[in-house]
Order: C-alpha cells, then sequence, then structure tokens
C-alpha cells in the first residue's frame, strides 16, 4: 500500500475513532444505532466487497486472468466511460425506456457483463464499479458506493470463467448454481407478495408477478441461449458467467441493505434484488451475446 | 478523435485556487455529509455551500448554462414524480396525510396504478430537491475546474497505483467522448429509420432493439482503443515506475480545505447517530393536512 492510500485509510480510521469517542462522551450509554451509522456502514460495504474481491485474486494470484498490462487499462477505461454513458443515458435522464407491470429496464448493465466476460475480472470489476460511480454523478442521483461495488462485482464475476481450466463444465456449474439462488428468491416472492417494489417510481405497490418472475424469465432466456448456442462456447460462457454476476453481486448490494437502510431480508430481496435482477438477466441474455459475437468478428478481422 | 472537457484556467476561481487532491477529498466528504441528512433543516446550509463553491468558481453562466439547466430540469423532473408517487419516502416516513388519490379503473398483471398526493410525498420531494441539487452542483462543476492534465497525478496523489490512476484519467477523457460516439450513431441509425424513443413490443424485443446502438457503440470503443493501446506500447507505458509531467503540491490552505471537509463528514456522522437529520416535515403542514 503507498504512502498517500496509507495515509487516507488512517485518516477515516482516526476520524471514525473521533466520532465513536465522541458518541461515547456525549452519551456513555448510547447504544451503536445501526439504523442512524448509514454513511460508515456504506464505506464498511465498500470495504467489504473489495475485500471478496481481494480474497479471489490472493487465492489465485498466480492465474494470468489477473494481469494488468497496457491493454487492460485502456479496457478499463473504455468500459468505464460507457456504462457511464449507457446509464446517464437509459437510467431515466434522457430516454426512458418504456417500462412493463414495473420492471424498469436498465440495459446499461450489459456493458460491465461484456468487458468482465470478455477482457477479464480486473477490467470487469473497474468498468463496473467506476462506471456506476460516473453514472451516478452524471445523472446526479448522488452516490450509492455499496451498490457500484455491487455493480464491480457483477463484472468481476463474469471474468471468473478465465480462473477455470474446463470452460465447459464451468458453465454447466454455474447453470445450476444460478438456478439454485433464483429458485431461491423467487420462493421468498411467493411468501412476500406483500413487500412493496423499492426500485418503481410507485414504491407504495407490492411487487407485481410479472416483476417477481422476471428472475425466472431471464433465467429461461439465459438456459435457451446456452443450448442454442451450444457449438459456440463464447456465446454460452459470456451469458451464464454474466448472470451469476449479475445475481451475486446484485445480492451483495442489497443484502447491504439490511444494514444500511434497516431493511428486513423479505423487503431488499424480494422488493429490491427481485425488481433489479430479474430484467437484467434478460439483457445477459440479449445484449451480452450480440456484444460478444460482434466482439469475436472483430477480433477475426484484426487479428489481435 | 477525443472530446475534452470544457476546462479552462480562471483567475477569480476559489476551486482552482486549491490543489486539485484537496478538492476531490473534500468533494467527497460533501457528497457523503450530504446523503447522511433528509431533514431540509440540515440539507439548507450544505446547499448554501454548494452555491458558494459555484458562485466563486469563475464558471461563466455562459459556459455551464447547458448542463446546468439539463440538471435543474432533471432534478426538478425528479422531484415532480417523487412529490406524484412518493418515490424512495416510505422508508422515511411511515404514516401519510392524504391530500388526494386517484385510482386507474384497470389493473397490469395484478397491478392498479395508484396516485396518493400526501403532506409527506410533497415534502418528501422539496428535501429531495434540496438533497440531490446540492450534489448536481457540486458535481458539475468538476469537469469545468479539474485541469485534464492532472487528472492521473491526482488520482496517483490519492493513493492509486499508477495504472488504475491513468484508467481514471483515460476514463474521465472518454466520457465527452463517447457521449459524442453515442450521439452520432443516434443520429446515423435514425437517418436508417430507427427511432430508440418509439421501441415498442414486449419486453425481450424492446431489449433486442436496443442492439442497433449498444453493439456500435461499444465495438467502435473498442477498435479505436487499439491506436490508443499502441501509442501508449511505443511509449513503454508500464514497464517501469512511472513518471508524471506535473507534480501537485500541498500547501496550508489545502490542508484546511482537507480538514474542513473532513470537520463537516464527521460532523454529519455525529449528528446522524443521535438520530438528528431524519427526514422532517413543519408540523404546520400536518395540521393544515388534517394531522
Amino acid at each position: 500500500m503507498n504512502k498517500s492510500l496509507l495515509a487516507m485509510v488512517i485518516t477515516l480510521v482516526v476520524v471514525f475513532a473521533v466520532v465513536a469517542i465522541g458518541v461515547y462522551v456525549i452519551d456513555p450509554n448510547l447504544e451503536f444505532p445501526m439504523d442512524r451509522a448509514s454513511v460508515p456502514l456504506r464505506l464498511l460495504f465498500v470495504a467489504i466487497g473489495l475485500l471478496i474481491a481481494f480474497a479471489v485474486y490472493y487465492s489465485t494470484k498466480e492465474n494470468s486472468a489477473w494481469e494488468v498490462g497496457t491493454r487492460q487499462v485502456v479496457w478499463m477505461a473504455i468500459g468505464a466511460a460507457l456504462y457511464a454513458i449507457f446509464s446517464f443515458v437509459f437510467n431515466g435522464t434522457v430516454f426512458f425506456v418504456p417500462s412493463v407491470s414495473q420492471v424498469a429496464l436498465r440495459p446499461a448493465i450489459a456493458i460491465p457483463m461484456f468487458f468482465g466476460y470478455a477482457f477479464g475480472p480486473v477490467v470487469g470489476f473497474f468498468t463496473g464499479a467506476v462506471g456506476n460511480m460516473f453514472g451516478d454523478a452524471l445523472t446526479g442521483f448522488g452516490l450509492s458506493p455499496q451498490w457500484s461495488i455491487g455493480n464491480g462485482l457483477i463484472g468481476f464475476i463474469s471474468g471468473l470463467w478465465m480462473l477455470f481450466k474446463n470452460r465447459r463444465q464451468s458453465i454447466n456449474t454455474i447453470l445450476w448454481v444460478s438456478g439454485v439462488l433464483a429458485a431461491l428468491a423467487v420462493v421468498l416472492f411467493f411468501m412476500n407478495r406483500d413487500v412493496i417494489n423499492g426500485l418503481y417510481f410507485e414504491d407504495t405497490q407490492p411487487v407485481s408477478l410479472f416483476a417477481g418472475l422476471t428472475i425466472v424469465i431471464g433465467f429461461l432466456l439465459v438456459l435457451g441461449v446456452r443450448f442454442f448456442f451450444g457449438s459456440n462456447e463464447n456465446v454460452a460462457a459470456a451469458v451464464t458467467w454474466s448472470m451469476l454476476g449479475n445475481i451475486l453481486g446484485l445480492l451483495f448490494a442489497a443484502l447491504s441493505d439490511i444494514w444500511i437502510n434497516g431493511f428486513t431480508l423479505a423487503a431488499t430481496i424480494v422488493g429490491q434484488f427481485l425488481p433489479a435482477a430479474g430484467p437484467n438477466l434478460i439483457f445477459a441474455a440479449i445484449l451480452v451475446p450480440l456484444l460478444v459475437v460482434a466482439y469475436s468478428a472483430v477480433q477475426r478481422q484484426s487479428g489481435r | 478523435m477525443l472530446v475534452a472537457w470544457r476546462y479552462r484556467k480562471r483567475e477569480n476561481s476559489l476551486i482552482q485556487k486549491f490543489d486539485p487532491r484537496a478538492w476531490l477529498i473534500f468533494y467527497a466528504c460533501f457528497l457523503f455529509a450530504t446523503l447522511a441528512f433528509w431533514d431540509v433543516r440540515f440539507l439548507l446550509p450544505l446547499w448554501l455551500l454548494a452555491m458558494f463553491v459555484l458562485l466563486t468558481s469563475g464558471v461563466t453562466w455562459r459556459e455551464i448554462r447547458r448542463p446546468f439547466l439539463f440538471m435543474t430540469w432533471f432534478v426538478l423532473f425528479f422531484a415532480f414524480l417523487t412529490f406524484l408517487t412518493g418515490r424512495g419516502g416510505s422508508e422515511h416516513y411511515a404514516e401519510e396525510h392524504l391530500i388526494r388519490q386517484f385510482r386507474a379503473p384497470f389493473s397490469i398483471f395484478g397491478w392498479v396504478p395508484t396516485l396518493n398526493i400526501t403532506v409527506e410525498r410533497a415534502f418528501f420531494a422539496v428535501s429531495q430537491m434540496v438533497r440531490v441539487s446540492s450534489l448536481v452542483i457540486m458535481t458539475v462543476l468538476i469537469p469545468y475546474s479539474l485541469d485534464p492534465a492532472v487528472y492521473g497525478i491526482t488520482f496517483k496523489g490519492l493513493g492509486m497505483p499508477d495504472k488504475f490512476a491513468y484508467a481514471m484519467d483515460l476514463t474521465m477523457r472518454f466520457v465527452p467522448t463517447f457521449g459524442r460516439d453515442f450521439q452520432l450513431t443516434m443520429d446515423a441509425q435514425r437517418a436508417r429509420g430507427y427511432e430508440l424513443e418509439k421501441i415498442r413490443g414486449g419486453l425481450i424485443e424492446q431489449v433486442r432493439k436496443m442492439g442497433p446502438i449498444f453493439v456500435p457503440v461499444t465495438i467502435h470503443a473498442i477498435i479505436a482503443s487499439e491506436d490508443i493501446i499502441d501509442a501508449m506500447d511505443l511509449r513503454a507505458f508500464g514497464v517501469g515506475p512511472r513518471t508524471w509531467m506535473d507534480v501537485l503540491e500541498r500547501d496550508f490552505k489545502d490542508r484546511l480545505l482537507i480538514w474542513f471537509g473532513i470537520a463537516i463528514l464527521a460532523g454529519s456522522i455525529l449528528l446522524q447517530l443521535f438520530g438528528y437529520g431524519n427526514f422532517w416535515i413543519p408540523e404546520a403542514l400536518i395540521r393544515w393536512a388534517g394531522g
């Protein structure tokens, strides 16, 4: 860790320590109020997200997937800038992509998925995390750093296929894991039909049946693409790993809101995770294959 | 071809008198401090601080008019949507005092569109407007006041490794370029009869129809990156520790700005921990609604 970064981390720790001491001096009997500590908790979940990514890197650091050369630096920048621009354009500022029964469409998510798959986990993580941060800044949505890290994890996990020797086998394992996670989320949805949709403009309405089931539709689409493009392993791997990245990345961000915003497990999974992760899977199944096929053609032409 | 942000050196700019690292640290502290509050009484001082920074930035109305009007429209539009729908507010208030309700006579997949206009929604929209406009004002100023030549060294100075600092530098430079490329692609597709504003069909069909925008913009960016990669490789990028053309120096006023930012952040966290700064509505408004 270099000197400047160390100084910043130490300053942050000192600030939180001073705040903690201040709280104790003012009111020694005050229990730590989790529901009133959103700023420190946001930063804590950023640290946890980064630690998760670092742990994966550290346990496989000999793998070539972690190399960061000139190409990766430029791709990181391109991915993050594209994600920021598409987020700005499609997430409700310039174009309102029509919503169907409470399902708001955010097609920009295909960018970290594709960049993660095509250029590796480091590029994917940077694309998702920095792109989301820039996109939020451009749109004036403020800052949700734990959701930026969640977006980073989407790109990161999309690129983890590079760590596996047998890609075909990894695809099948990923399908099973994603299927189980999607099924659990849907079971939770049917057990909690009265949870409001936290991502839709009218957030006093319960999550609609269609919004709750989009994750199943998305999963079936990914499954269809995986078998339809059975001979094209690139497309099959891209959609399945993007699906897992989307599910785990958004799950991380949604679960963090249990502590940050005081949501219940049902409220965050049904009200936040499902309406976001479901439509994203549809983008993983349609836009990511289009990008993979187009990029393969470019690679064949340029020989790079 | 790269398109640049509209930065220029301004003699009378308060922001530009500070080290960019100090300015970005202050900006981050300001952002987090603003996020701690929903109470207008706490948000207003932060909004006034943002206005002070704007008015002393030396950025002229002529320069900033377009993005500023766009952002203002955006803030007002979303505040209006919040007023109509109460979006995000349910986390901050349990009870609502109804002024008027409109209910659609139909349902879509079991969902009945309903419009409730309440005191809480109206005041939450006001709080949101103050909160978001503070963030927008501070954010819009960054590209106008931060010299693109020092992006890289600034991020390096904030503790990032060379390669990531350079990636951040490139990201900030690419954003306006890809914005222009997106517009060009949109115009080209419109000339072929494709209109993004009029995408119709089911959910899957809508997604599929975004391909003619997503694929060319993304693939063009990747193809164009080869020239940048070659140029960087020819200059032996990443072979050894990087040196930077510009040197940033922090002096007393920069440290003062950093500690001012940290004080705002620490103060906001402290206030939040003691239960201050949550969503607040004037009692008179609740009484007016019959509460």
